[in-house]
């Protein structure tokens, strides 16, 4: 620092005398005929690397006048661009979100195959099992789960004294008979009684007491508030079929990301210039 | 610099004339070439890159010729940053100084006028510079921008750019007369 000072105009230390020259270098104004030499000198050397071209210098004219005319006249010459940067943003999401959407088919596969159960709809033997795994209401000996849900019947059978031992056994399943009454199956019977899954799957299975063939196939008919909103209808289709539920992942992809491409994309082409390269025209 | 013209000469560069792209780029090239000579080691290739980027920026830029300058050389920067960084480009390497002395200490070169030294050879005594004083002083100098410009480009206040553009020019002089050469 002390030897800068020094080097410049000898027997000025400090060297604060020579700013107004510097800056005029600076701002190449004409240096006053009596300035030193030193600073002559300077501004002619320095003139110099700021001159007209020299040979060579303009040896890319070519190529870049070739790009201007291949690229200025395309407006908005980075779609390419914008593509393949949007494309590797959602690249990445939908990487991440397939073992979800594996997670969520077999949780639904799973609350699809316990509400059967409990709206008793599964054939008998698995029916049974039900019932004695997770409090199902036990198999009607009488009647076949079809025609005990296609048809509205109270279902006497069920409720029978036969059947007294199981439901002491099982009183979820036949505690409230005027529910067995009112509703073919048994499903919001055990709702009221207290068993946890019944209100949640209420909402999102209202069909399938009606018949379970059916049912499954007027799950992708059923309204839907939202595509984005697919949470209940994933687990009914995952439940139903697998592959209404590779449907829905794709279409799922632009809202879940929203593509915040435009944010990350910090290279120019396709007009976009970044921030920092677009203080000049801002002002 | 162009001048009065450019107004004119940018308008009709963005709608595709290519006469008006040349213009525009035989005047700022030679000023980009150089000021890449001395922050990068690919200084073409970043050029290149460079026109790329302010082709396809063309149509959305806004402003005068000194605002265009310093939008063109902060692409350059920062192209030339990119350019390091995805290259591993070695680090600088100032030149010798002894190198640098002996090319203006040269007996023939001792007796030319200041005309007559080769841009090279001020190029590479602007080169033998700390990098920071060395590129604000070819921004200012060579690209013809303003104080508050170049601090912008390279991210330091205007009292700081101009510090060290003093002290460059000072250890440049100092360079000049320490090798006895009368520039």
């Amino acid at each position: 620092m002390h030897d800068e000072m020094s080097g410049f105009f000898p027997g000025r230390p400090g060297g604060e005398h020579d700013e107004p020259l510097l800056d005029m270098i600076l701002e190449r104004r004409p240096i006053p005929p009596g300035a030193p030499p030193e600073i002559h000198g300077l501004a002619l050397m320095l003139a110099a690397v700021a001159g007209p071209a020299e040979p060579g210098e303009l040896a890319g004219q070519a190529a870049a006048q070739a790009v201007f005319t291949r690229l200025a006249s395309r407006p908005g010459t980075s779609h390419a661009a914008l593509r393949s940067a949007r494309r590797s943003l959602s690249e990445r999401p939908a990487r991440g979100r397939l073992p979800l959407a594996a997670a969520l088919a077999v949780a639904a596969a799973g609350l699809g195959s316990t509400a059967a159960a409990y709206i008793g709809v599964l054939p008998s033997s698995i029916q049974h099992l039900a019932n004695l795994t997770i409090g199902a209401p036990p198999p009607p000996h009488d009647v076949s789960p079809r025609t005990l849900t296609v048809t509205s019947s109270p279902l006497p059978s069920h409720h029978g004294p036969g059947d007294t031992g199981k439901g002491s056994r099982h009183p979820a399943g036949s505690s409230n008979p005027a529910s067995d009454k009112n509703r073919p199956g048994a499903w919001p019977t055990h709702g009221s009684q207290g068993h946890g899954a019944a209100p949640a799957l209420a909402s999102c299975l209202p069909a399938q007491a009606q018949d379970h063939g059916r049912a499954v196939s007027q799950v992708p008919a059923r309204p839907s508030p939202a595509p984005n909103q697919n949470k209940p209808g994933a687990v009914q289709s995952a439940a139903g079929s697998g592959p209404s539920q590779n449907r829905a992942s794709p279409g799922s992809v632009p809202s879940i990301w929203p593509i915040p491409s435009m944010s990350a994309t910090t290279v120019c082409p396709g007009g976009t210039i970044p921030a920092q390269e677009t203080h000049a025209p801002r002002r | 610099m162009i001048g009065g013209a450019f107004g004119v000469t940018l308008a009709n560069a963005r709608t595709g004339d290519d006469a008006a792209f040349a213009c525009i780029f035989r005047d700022v090239q030679p000023a980009l070439l150089r000021y890449l000579r001395v922050i990068t080691a690919e200084p073409e290739d970043v050029a290149g890159e460079t026109w790329v980027h302010v082709v396809t920026g063309l149509r959305r830029f806004r402003g005068g010729e000194q605002d265009f300058r310093a939008w063109l050389f902060t692409i350059a920067r920062n192209r030339a940053a990119d350019a390091g960084r995805s290259r591993h480009r070695r680090p600088v390497v100032p030149l010798d100084m002894t190198e640098a002395a002996q090319q203006v200490t040269a007996p023939d070169a001792a007796d030319q006028a200041l005309e007559a030294v080769s841009t090279q050879v001020a190029m590479d005594l602007i080169k033998s510079l700390p990098r920071e004083q060395a590129e604000i002083i070819m921004l200012r100098v060579v690209a013809g921008l303003d104080t508050s410009d170049v601090a912008r480009i390279v991210g330091k206040t205007p009292g700081a750019v101009r510090v060290a553009a003093h002290r460059g020019l000072r250890r440049l002089a100092g360079q000049v007369t320490q090798t006895g050469v009368t520039l």
